[in-house]
């Protein structure tokens, strides 16, 4: 159909011209220099060596950084289903205003910034905060539980600032599920459970495998929260990466825990489609 | 037969109050904060002890959050410009054009989403040097248009989705030329996807933090609360909080309307 056989690649010129140099490229660019060499100076010598990504997966200290954050990452993931399977159920079900409400009950935190529900946990759960007060204050406790900048008040965050993000695929795939559906297992005889397992929980694998990786990647990379509410007896990549490109200057080393965060993302990501694949081969992928 | 839902699958008592609890998970440290904002005291206390905006004078007037929002203000804009002109193109190449290679450059153009936003900063950090570049607000401008363009090209890829290609083919065979046909026919029958995938990018810009880090000069709003939040925390940080939110809260209200129409 069309005369011109070239004509796409001007409307993709403007799009070419900013991610080839400043993401393709960088990208490759982080990937070469995890195999150079950091001098002790600071600066960046060309070379190969995988001295870098044996350093990072033999060292304790690395290796307790990346242990420390996938746990947290798998913690975060399925305490998240666990929370949002029910909500999302309901946000499904919901008709007129009680859905209209829940979805910017939903989404008012992605438009609220990291910062605001940062500060807004620490007014709640700092040591002087309002549920430490609380508690001493009827008696409960004599001092106050540490709460804030510990592993505790680092997973309350994640889980505050990616709930969103696990609800809203699930509710999407949900709201597949009709009463019509639900009506026909019933007149078949089939009980909740058998329902559940034969007609709801197929239709909601999709959903729950997109948030599972939406939220997995996410808390796997987040920069704010663990260096804001977390610990540094529980150090995390993000800010471990920060800090090794930054205040150490070390670039290879930083270019190898980065290609290492890409290759688990994509490992992880390739798996739960395969897991799809395997478990609910009727979702398009 | 009735429509309903069978009884053991319609929300209770209990499951109600299961809802309201994961709302008020959800809400409540907004809330918390944004009633902080208006504290008449000096400390971040809670309940609040008198209503004033003194905090509001207080965060207006300090010069670094003021220099971070003009500077976040001008990466935002400057880099939600570059990304809506880049991503629509983008998405018109993919939608309306069959060529070898078609799927290969759509998952490149969505990549960004996948990539680690600490990622793409560090990589870019890598690169400035070699360009000549240092960190700064042409840095961040890049990085982060570089970071909105996917959203730009889901949005306006799915206002073409329900795009009928003959106006544009009757266009072009009246005589009018490709540009002509651009801004007359395809770019009003798109406008919806263009405007949420152009304020998204401006959203997106103005509240980040990963890319930044590496590309700006810790001068970005967003990078001076933090550094508020590490020392001294005081109110002020709430109130500029408080302001941002019913900014982008205003700028979804003027956006709704476009979404709704392309639907």
């Amino acid at each position: 159909m069309n005369v011109r056989p070239y004509i796409h690649w001007i409307w993709l010129a403007p799009t070419g011209a900013l991610l080839i140099p400043f993401f393709l490229i960088p990208i490759l660019l982080l990937l070469r220099n995890s195999f150079y060499i950091d001098s002790p100076m600071g600066f960046l010598v060309p070379g190969f060596t995988l001295e870098n990504y044996a350093k990072v997966l033999s060292d304790p200290y690395y290796l307790r950084i990346f242990g420390n954050t996938f746990l947290s990452a798998i913690a975060v993931s399925i305490i998240a289903l666990l929370i949002s399977y029910p909500f999302a159920w309901m946000l499904a079900q919901a008709s007129g205003k009680g859905r209209v409400f829940l979805v910017w009950a939903v989404y008012l935190p992605i438009y609220a910034s990291v910062i605001m529900r940062v500060f807004g946990w620490i007014v709640i759960i700092a040591d002087s905060g309002i549920i430490n007060e609380a508690l001493m204050r009827i008696g409960l406790i004599a001092a106050p539980i540490r709460m804030i900048n510990e592993v505790e008040g680092m997973t309350i965050g994640l889980l505050h600032r990616y709930l969103p993000l696990m609800i809203l695929p699930l509710a999407a795939a949900l709201s597949k599920v009709d009463g019509s559906l639900l009506r026909a297992s019933s007149n078949l005889g089939g009980g909740w459970w058998f329902t559940w397992r034969r007609v709801i929980l197929p239709i909601s694998i999709p959903g729950a495998v997109a948030g599972i990786q939406l939220v997995f990647a996410s808390v796997l990379s987040d920069f704010v929260i663990p260096s804001m509410m977390g610990t540094p007896s529980f150090p995390m990549l993000a800010p471990s990466i920060f800090y090794e490109a930054t205040t150490n200057a070390r670039w290879a080393l930083s270019g190898a825990m980065g290609t290492l965060i890409l290759l688990s993302v994509a490992l992880f990501l390739i798996c739960m489609n395969l897991i799809m694949r395997r478990f609910a081969p009727w979702a398009k992928l | 037969m009735t429509n309903d839902t069978p009884a053991h699958f319609s929300p209770g008592v209990l499951s109600k109050f299961y809802v309201n609890t994961v709302i008020f998970f959800l809400i409540v440290p907004i809330l918390v904060g944004v009633v902080v904002a208006f504290t008449s005291g000096d400390r971040m206390e809670f309940p609040i002890p008198g209503v004033s905006l003194r905090w509001f004078y207080d965060a207006l007037s300090k010069p670094q959050f003021i220099e971070g929002l003009l500077n976040s203000l001008i990466i935002a804009l400057c880099s939600a410009v570059l990304a809506t002109i880049a991503g629509t193109g983008a998405a018109i190449a993919l939608n309306q054009y069959d060529f070898v290679g078609r799927t290969l450059i759509r998952a490149a153009v969505m990549m960004p989403i996948v990539i680690p936003g600490i990622l793409v900063g560090l990589s870019l950090l890598f690169t400035l040097s070699s360009y000549g570049m240092e960190p700064g607000l042409l840095a961040s401008t890049i990085g982060h248009a570089v970071v909105g363009i996917p959203y730009v090209v889901a949005m306006v890829l799915a206002a073409l989705a329900n795009y009928d290609r003959s106006l544009e083919l009757a266009s072009l065979n009246l005589g009018v030329g490709p540009v002509g046909t651009f801004m007359k026919i395809t770019l009003p029958l798109i406008k919806g996807g263009v405007m949420a995938g152009g304020i998204t990018a401006f959203l997106i810009s103005f509240d980040n933090i990963s890319v930044s880090l590496f590309t700006a000069r810790g001068d970005t709003l967003p990078l001076r609360l933090l550094q508020q939040l590490r020392g001294y925390i005081d109110p002020s940080v709430a109130a500029i909080s408080t302001l941002l939110i019913i900014g982008s809260l205003v700028l979804l209200a003027l956006l709704l309307p476009f979404v709704m129409k392309s639907r």
